[in-house]
């Protein structure tokens, strides 16, 4: 099955440079032209591998590479200027496998996108699990958004970091310094204030009773965690 | 503390913080305890950090005796005493004069140290022109005072800091911008061309002709936008280090606009220029700069007003001579406005390939070159208008 590749560029003539030398290669492309198309197409379709440049203005590369990161291990390019190392180590730090220096050679492109994909896990979940669900909750990870049954959740930026931590560890007892360290920095390690009271926020948007949750239950003693739902 | 005690001093704390301008704050400190704690003149010293010497930053005079001039009256003799003691300094006179003259001779001063980031840099005088004397309770509201007041120029002290702060940070910031906005700018073509190129010298694939002809298209243009781009931050560069050459001579300014555009309409038969132009005194110019300045609001009007009707109109000043530039077009957010001069500034938002975000730093460059001004007025749906003003010379 041919790997399908999404472009992720502002400037329609790469897109263009892009895709004419990927589909000479049997790739399938889909293409974008900003962070926020770009979480939409990826979500609607397999992709096996995303080039990403990181110098747009709407939803920056950055941005985008770490959206994406929150919910999907595919491979991740970065398309980025010669001399920014910072952007280089920024990329990679947040999630994207190896990068591409722009201007790059049409070979040096189709090179490094057949390294990275040999390197790659087997082939891409369809859809790349964009929902994520846990009873009457509904997380879009693509857009960041939070509903309870049709209500949409208004969430801070650390709640909905918090929130996280549980969706992608089901089952899973956390404790308060691995949530701290996570979600706050390693300097919070010991403020268990701070997650008592952003819990507690958190069970006041999400839970039915605040007092009896179901979606983030304590373990005396030992942490937190989501319980894995019947189904 | 008692309550009418706590709710007056509630009240004066609220007045006093309520005021955004330090002195009016100070105002507010000094009036609302005068009540209880009368005095003729108050008056700041701050010791300057560089010189070492007593700057008076703070003086009123609330009482009798409002014209008094001379140093005893203003108290810096005890401010230099209390500065170097760094304790409260109480001076009264020998005797108690009586009648007018005599008592403004008597001043009764109290000196307080005024301690900011823990130093003592300042001193706090009260001057009372014959009595009476200072008790014991008017000295404890005096130190209130004096730390109070020492809070609020701490205040404002940080105030100022953190201004020069936040312009010292947008000017790194605009630097490094401007680095990276170059080196981006630069990259941009210069990626076209390499990676047009090399695929094209792909040996693992062929092209069709069509693509062929179309890639050999961009490797051309991204070369064109290239020459355009390291000219223009070449001849920016020259008018930033103030290198360029001008030849100034009389120029018309209303016969340049229209002779720029006319040229204009060639290239672009279909742009409507309508034209209200007074006969206009000569300016002592560079036609040739000039005249790049007006192809730069005509290009820009082009590409970001298209289609819109273009209405130019001079108009003679006395000794100077304004020129208009409106279009019809979209407008630009007024939050916008004042950066739209900078270098590599592009509207938030806008995607040109074209423009090299030049444009108008060098326009503005050249007008003030000029001795000129240029700024803009744009609303929202309605148009923007740019607005350059001459000076004119009667003499040519």
């Amino acid at each position: 099955m041919a790997k399908r590749i999404l472009i992720v560029d502002d400037e329609p003539r790469y897109l263009r440079l892009l895709e004419a030398n990927l589909r000479t290669e049997g790739y399938e492309v889909a293409t974008a032209q900003d962070g926020v198309q770009a979480l939409d197409v990826f979500s609607a379709h397999p992709i096996d591998l995303v080039l990403l440049d990181v110098m747009m203005p709407r939803l920056d590369g950055f941005g985008t590479c770490q959206r994406i990161r929150e919910f999907s291990s595919v491979p991740i390019v970065i398309l980025t200027a010669r001399g920014e190392e910072q952007d280089r180590v920024r990329g990679l730090d947040l999630g994207a496998d190896d990068y591409l220096v722009k201007p790059f050679s049409a070979t040096e492109l189709l090179a490094r996108v057949r390294a990275v994909l040999r390197r790659a896990q087997p082939p891409a979940e369809s859809g790349q699990a964009r929902f994520f669900t846990h009873d009457d909750l509904k997380i879009d990870f693509a857009r960041a958004e939070v509903w309870r049954g049709e209500e949409a959740i208004s969430l801070s930026a650390t709640e909905y970091r918090l929130l996280l931590q549980f969706a992608h560890n089901i089952g899973k007892i956390l404790t308060s310094e691995e949530l701290l360290t996570s979600v706050w920095g390693a300097e919070y390690k010991t403020d268990k204030e701070i997650l008592w009271v952003s819990i507690a926020r958190l069970r006041q948007k999400l839970e039915e009773d605040a007092h009896n949750p179901h979606h983030i239950v304590t373990r005396s003693g030992l942490g937190y965690l989501m319980p894995p739902t019947e189904s | 503390m008692d309550n009418l005690t706590l709710s007056f001093l509630h009240t004066v704390l609220k007045e006093v913080q309520s005021k955004h301008d330090w002195k009016a704050s100070l105002d507010t400190l000094f009036t609302s305890l005068r009540g209880s704690f009368v005095f003729d003149n108050v008056v700041i010293f701050l010791e300057d950090p560089q010189t070492k010497s007593l700057d008076i930053t703070y003086a009123r005079a609330m009482g009798r005796g409002k014209t008094a001039e001379a140093d005893a009256a203003w108290g810096e003799r005890v401010a230099m005493e209390v500065l170097s003691t760094g304790k409260l300094v109480l001076n009264v006179p020998k005797h108690h004069g009586r009648g007018e003259k005599s008592r403004m001779d008597k001043p009764h001063l109290l000196g307080m140290p005024l301690n900011i980031a823990s130093k003592i840099c300042g001193a706090l005088i009260f001057i009372r022109f014959g009595g009476p004397e200072y008790s014991d309770l008017h000295i404890k509201i005096a130190s209130l005072q004096a730390f109070w007041s020492a809070a609020l120029i701490e205040r404002r002290d940080l105030q100022v800091a953190r201004a020069e702060l936040d312009s010292v940070q947008r000017q790194m910031r605009l630097q490094d911008d401007f680095v990276s906005t170059i080196s981006h700018e630069l990259r941009t073509p210069l990626g076209f061309i390499k990676g047009y190129s090399t695929s094209l010298l792909r040996q693992d694939t062929t092209w069709d002709d069509a693509t062929q002809r179309e890639f050999l298209n961009i490797i051309d243009e991204e070369a064109d936008r290239l020459t355009r781009l390291i000219e223009d931050m070449l001849e920016s560069a020259r008018l930033q280090s103030k290198t360029l050459q001008f030849k100034f001579s009389p120029v018309r300014i209303d016969a340049l606009v229209r002779d720029v555009a006319t040229r204009v309409n060639t290239h672009h038969p279909n742009l409507k220029i309508e034209f209200d132009l007074e006969t206009l005194p000569q300016v002592l110019g560079d036609g040739v700069r000039l005249s790049q300045v007006f192809e730069n609001l005509f290009s820009n009007a082009i590409k970001y007003a298209p289609g819109s009707k273009l209405k130019i109109g001079t108009k003679a000043l006395g000794k100077r001579v304004l020129l208009t530039f409106a279009d019809e077009g979209e407008g630009i957010p007024e939050d916008f406005l004042p950066f739209l001069f900078e270098r590599f500034y592009r509207v938030p938002g806008e995607r040109t390939v074209t423009g090299t975000g030049l444009g108008l730093y060098i326009c503005k460059q050249i007008v003030m070159a000029h001795h000129g001004k240029i700024w803009v007025e744009s609303v929202l749906d309605e148009g923007t208008t740019f607005f350059i003003e001459l000076p004119a010379d009667p003499t040519l």
